[in-house]
């Protein structure tokens, strides 16, 4: 499976910028997140701070944005293809992940010898694509109800009231992050187990095409 | 009679050595305190001259350690403050009192019977062993409290424990403890309640609110309410499960500890207190690394300090534990970690939330080291294994009707 083409189709240069951008800003939030929730080493708090905002922001627009040109950008629809269709048609399932969710998890814990037949991205990388959207907007709202300037509005400020104060609010969004931490490690993994040629296309926007392996 | 009232209350201020001057100046801090113009100083004295000896209040003590009641009353030396609280008109205080046993119990059942005076309740409200807990003259305190809160005008609800419960109620809450607001709300009374947490009360925020009644209120706690800022917090009640809002007025409890500290700077800068007995702390660098509860504890701490504006906790050099929070040993405990611990469960132990996720981390990572020398062991890196000609689902499918056949 490893061994299809990687066409600009698949990842257009607009998604190839927002895919950086999100890279960019996770880092810097992560990083900055960090520090803030405990510094281990001294004179960065207002710098960590003003990052985590401004990134938060870019990280934040840059999402919606990318939604909107899901209806937009037309995307490859297969793996290896110069075929193209309307990108939120490739993001959310297509028939080819119908009642593939069992068999691609048994195939990655070698119960399954054969590679599960699949679409452009497998059951699993989909759920997972997928849920990265509501988790960054949650990111978000958990982070707008303990952001000074927004947390005694009264959409942020319920959310803080139903999980019992800004405590739990921070351990829920520490633990978010962790999420997020978790996701970019198998993502990482996953995308580039059987060669680097997704990342070439991803981050360098070079196509790669089909060998004999 | 304004001005009875006016000569009575600066005997009793010069008795306790109190000038007409420090008089006027303390009305200026409450003013401060209140966000209220300078302009209105004389007003805040009329009304705390001619409210004086109009307005009856009860002192109420649930469930709690009495330190509210040693902190408003502060005893080394009087000052303007428990002067205009003992100008209340206090008819029942329960610590302080002279009167004792039932001439005192009398006192108070004449003051519920004629109505229109506040009452000032300390302490959690103890609702397990059907009240048992506490009994006072034969009754319970449950009962004391309902009588008390039916006729009053308006409730102050003084230290968290009388807010949602506070240290009481901290888990496994064995006396089934929560706030005055749950409570009433459960009993069906809805005589207005103002709720001013921490642990103990601050005196000059009682002060502020009883000026603040007499002031713009009078005799009408539903005015009290309309003319006086509110932030509304929802809460879980803790023994009836239901939603509880609960008032504190917004000039004492609408800004963070954080937003007001002394050591805000040295947080901006990255300049922290790691450990205790450094030289970082005799700098008075920011508390946030040993535990600093300031930046989601909503209290004027920072603006009216304590024990007479001398001091408070951060100044002090101790990191805030956030008494002034919501459920609030449940929520800042351990007191000097940045994150509360976790409660796993009944038998069970608490852990950090960090420990957690670094297993979790440390798990995931691991796990894909493993698999993906499972992967190479399988033959599947770098050419992937060969795709399969049909779905699973649709083989099974094609033999079952195979099998029809």
């Amino acid at each position: 499976m490893a061994a299809h083409a990687h066409y600009r189709e698949a990842h257009p240069l607009v998604f190839v910028i927002t895919h950086w951008i999100n890279l960019v800003c996770m880092v810097m939030l992560a990083f900055s997140g960090f520090y803030i929730h405990y510094p281990f080493f001294d004179g960065f708090m207002g710098v960590a701070r003003g990052m985590h905002f401004v990134a938060m922001f870019v990280i934040i627009i840059n999402l919606t944005l990318r939604i909107i040109l899901a209806f937009t950008v037309k995307t490859a629809t297969q793996l290896g293809s110069r075929e193209v269709e309307t990108d939120i048609k490739n993001w959310l399932p297509q028939k080819e992940n119908r009642h593939q969710f069992w068999p691609t998890v048994k195939y990655y814990l070698f119960l399954k010898k054969e590679s599960p037949i699949s679409a452009k991205y497998g059951s699993l990388q989909k759920i997972a694509y997928l849920a990265t959207v509501p988790l960054t907007y949650l990111m978000a709202y958990t982070g707008f109800g303990l952001y000074g300037p927004t947390a005694d509005w009264g959409f942020f400020a319920g959310g803080v009231d139903m999980v019992g104060g800004p405590m739990n609010m921070r351990i829920i969004h520490y633990f978010g992050m962790w999420v997020f931490i978790i996701f970019t490690m198998i993502h990482a993994y996953l995308a580039n187990i059987y060669s680097f040629a997704p990342s070439r296309i991803i981050f360098a926007w070079k196509e790669t095409v089909e060998s004999e392996h | 009679m304004a001005q009875e009232a006016h000569g009575a209350l600066y005997d009793l201020l010069a008795v306790r050595g109190v000038s007409r001057r420090d008089f006027l100046k303390y009305c200026g801090s409450i003013a401060a305190t209140l966000g209220l113009s300078e302009a209105m100083v004389p007003q805040i004295a009329a009304a705390i001259e001619s409210g004086a000896k109009l307005k009856p209040a009860l002192w109420l003590n649930g469930g709690a350690c009495t330190g509210c009641t040693e902190s408003v009353a502060q005893a080394d030396s009087p000052d303007v403050a428990t002067i205009v609280l003992e100008i209340l008109s206090l008819n029942y205080f329960e610590t302080v009192m002279a009167a004792a046993s039932d001439a005192a119990e009398k006192v108070k059942e004449e003051t519920i019977a004629e109505g229109g005076y506040i009452l000032i309740y300390e302490g959690s409200v103890m609702t397990g062993f059907e009240g048992g807990t506490l009994v006072v003259a034969g009754k319970t305190g449950l009962e004391h409290l309902k009588e008390a809160a039916e006729n009053a005008e308006a409730i102050i609800c003084v230290g968290s424990c009388a807010v949602d419960g506070g240290w009481v109620m901290g888990r496994p809450n064995a006396a089934e403890a929560t706030g005055v607001q749950g409570f009433l709300n459960h009993e069906g009374i809805a005589t207005p309640v103002v709720n001013l947490p921490t642990c103990p009360v601050n005196p000059e925020w009682v002060v502020a609110m009883v000026v603040q009644y007499l002031l713009v209120a009078g005799d009408d706690a539903a005015k009290f309410l309309e003319m006086t800022p509110m932030v509304t917090r929802r809460i879980t009640d803790a023994v009836y499960g239901t939603d509880v809002d609960l008032l504190f007025p917004k000039s004492l409890f609408g800004q963070t500890i954080h937003d007001n500290c002394p050591r805000r700077g040295h947080f901006e800068n990255g300049e922290f207190v790691t450990e205790f007995g450094s030289e970082e702390e005799a700098l008075g660098y920011c508390l946030y690394k040993v535990g600093c509860k300031g930046p989601q504890t909503f209290t004027q701490c920072p603006v009216t300090r304590w024990n007479r504006r001398a001091s408070w906790c951060v100044e002090s050099g101790s990191p805030c534990i956030g008494c002034g929070g919501l459920n609030w040993v449940d929520n800042n405990t351990p007191f000097l970690m940045r994150l509360s611990d976790m409660w796993l469960g009944d038998g069970l132990t608490y852990v950090q939330p960090g420990s957690i996720a670094a297993v979790a981390g440390g798990v995931v990572a691991a796990g894909l080291v493993v698999h993906g020398l499972g992967m190479k062991a399988a033959g599947r890196v770098p050419g992937g294994a060969p795709t399969e000609e049909m779905k699973e689902y649709d083989r099974k499918r094609m033999a079952k009707k195979g099998g029809d056949k």
